[in-house]
C-alpha cells in the first residue's frame, strides 16, 4: 500500500524578542489575555458536536469563560475542539485545518471517540484517537460528555495556559510523534 | 376487485420467471429470490410491471459459504399507501458478479459502488465488469471490510472486553473451547509469528 507519511506537527514558530524575554509579570499578562480569549473552532464529527453546541448556548454558555464560538474558520481560531468520531478518511482534513491555525494553538479532544476511538475501537475505518495525528492539550472523557465536562475541560486548558511560558512550549516542544511508537518495531539485533 | 400486493408480485414474477423466482411473504416486506442472471430483468420488471418506481437501497449480505446475497429494496408509492418489495439474488463467492441496474434506476450507481468496495461484488454491463471508483473508503484501502473474512487488526491485538459466551466470564469449564469474535482469524493464520517459529 502506498503510504503518504504526513509527519507530525511539532515545530513551533519563531518567537519574537518581546515574547522570549518577557519578564514574569508581562508573561502573566499575556497568558491572562490569551486564556480568556479563546476563539474556538468546533471540529464537529458526530453526536459530541451537539453537546458542544449545547455548551455554547444560553444555559451553559461558555462565552462567560472567554471561549468565543464565532471563529469564521481555523485561520482565525486559537482552540480546536475535536468532537466526534475521527475516521481515517477525515484524518488528513483535521491535520490540514490544524496546520492552518495560528500559533499558539490548543486542542481539546472531546469525547471517547476522539480520545481513543471509543466504541469504534475495533472498526476498520476509525482512527484510534485524534492524538495520533495532532497534539492534544486536554482530553474530555464521556460518550458523549455532558456540557459541564466540556466546561471543566476549558477550565483545565485555561489553567494550563496560565502556567505556560511560550519559550518553554516551543523550545522543548514535544510533538505528538514523541508520544507514539510503531506497533511492531524492528527486531532487536542480537 | 383489485388484487392485493403479494398476489400481484407473485403473478408478475410467475409470468416472467416461472419456477425460478421464489416469492416469500413473511412478517416483513414481500421478498422475491431471483437467480443472479435475471437480476437486471427482475428489477426492470419490478419498476415497469409492478410500478415500484422508488429505489430505496441496494446492498449485499455475506452468507459465508453460500456466497453473497444481493439485496435491493424497492417501493411502490400510491396515494395513502406504500407497498414494499425486497429483491434478492445469491451470487457465488468465487465469481461474485451481477448485472448493473444503474440503467434502470440511475441512483443505483452509488449503491453499486458501495457494494463493490465493501463486499468485492462486481457489477457488469454486457458481461464486462465495470471500473467502479471507491465511494466511501480511502483510495489506498485494501480489502473489502464488510466481508466476514476481513481481519479487524484492533480486535486481534486487543482481547475482546468482557465475555463473548455465557459462562465465559467466571467459572466456565476450562475444557470449553474459546470462541473467537468476528474478524479475528486463528493465530496460526494471521498476525505476527513469534521468532523461532516455523517461518522465521
Amino acid at each position: 500500500m502506498d503510504v503518504t507519511d504526513l509527519g507530525m506537527p511539532g515545530v513551533g514558530p519563531e518567537l519574537g524578542g518581546l515574547q522570549r524575554l518577557a519578564p514574569k509579570p508581562a508573561r502573566y499578562l499575556l497568558n491572562w489575555g490569551r486564556k480568556y480569549s479563546l476563539w474556538v473552532f468546533n471540529f464537529g464529527l458526530a453526536c459530541c458536536a451537539i453537546e458542544f453546541i449545547a455548551t455554547s448556548m444560553a444555559r451553559h454558555d461558555f462565552i462567560r469563560l472567554g471561549v468565543i464560538p464565532f471563529a469564521p474558520g481555523p485561520r482565525q481560531a486559537d482552540l480546536m475542539v475535536v468532537s466526534g468520531t475521527v475516521t481515517d478518511k477525515m484524518a488528513p482534513a483535521i491535520r490540514r485545518l490544524y496546520a492552518q491555525m495560528p500559533e499558539p494553538k490548543y486542542v481539546i479532544s472531546f469525547g471517547s471517540c476522539s480520545n481513543s476511538g471509543g466504541p469504534y475501537w475495533d472498526s476498520y475505518c476509525v482512527t484510534k484517537g485524534v492524538d495520533q495525528i495532532i497534539p492534544v492539550d486536554v482530553y474530555v472523557p464521556g460518550c458523549p460528555p455532558r456540557p459541564e465536562a466540556l466546561l471543566q475541560g476549558i477550565l483545565k486548558l485555561q489553567e494550563k495556559i496560565d502556567a505556560e511560558s511560550l519559550p518553554q512550549r516551543y523550545d522543548g516542544h514535544r510533538g505528538a510523534a514523541s508520544l507514539t511508537r510503531p506497533l511492531l518495531g524492528p527486531e532487536p539485533s542480537p | 376487485m383489485k388484487q392485493l400486493w403479494p398476489g400481484r408480485v407473485r403473478a408478475a414474477f410467475a409470468d416472467e420467471l416461472g419456477e425460478r423466482a421464489y416469492v416469500e411473504e413473511g412478517f416483513g416486506p414481500v421478498t422475491v429470490d431471483v437467480p443472479a442472471d435475471s437480476w437486471h430483468d427482475s428489477v426492470l420488471l419490478a419498476r415497469d410491471g409492478l410500478g415500484c418506481t422508488f429505489f430505496d437501497w441496494l446492498s449485499a449480505v455475506d452468507e459465508l459459504d453460500d456466497g453473497f446475497r444481493l439485496v435491493c429494496h424497492l417501493a411502490h408509492h400510491r396515494a395513502g399507501r406504500t407497498d414494499h418489495l425486497l429483491l434478492r439474488a445469491l451470487l457465488p463467492r468465487e465469481a461474485a458478479a451481477a448485472p448493473s441496474v444503474a440503467d434502470v434506476f440511475r441512483g443505483a450507481r452509488w449503491h453499486e459502488r458501495e457494494t463493490h468496495e465493501m463486499f468485492g461484488v462486481e457489477f457488469t454491463v454486457d458481461g464486462r465488469p465495470l471500473e467502479l471508483a471507491p465511494l466511501l473508503l480511502p483510495e489506498q484501502f485494501e480489502g473489502h471490510p464488510l466481508r466476514k473474512e476481513f481481519v479487524l487488526a484492533s480486535r486481534v491485538v486487543k482481547p475482546w472486553p468482557g465475555a463473548k459466551e455465557p459462562g465465559e466470564s467466571g467459572e466456565a469449564a476450562p475444557s470449553r473451547r474459546r470462541t473467537r469474535p468476528p474478524g479475528v482469524p486463528e493465530p496460526e493464520q494471521w498476525g505476527p509469528h513469534p521468532p523461532g517459529g516455523p517461518d522465521g
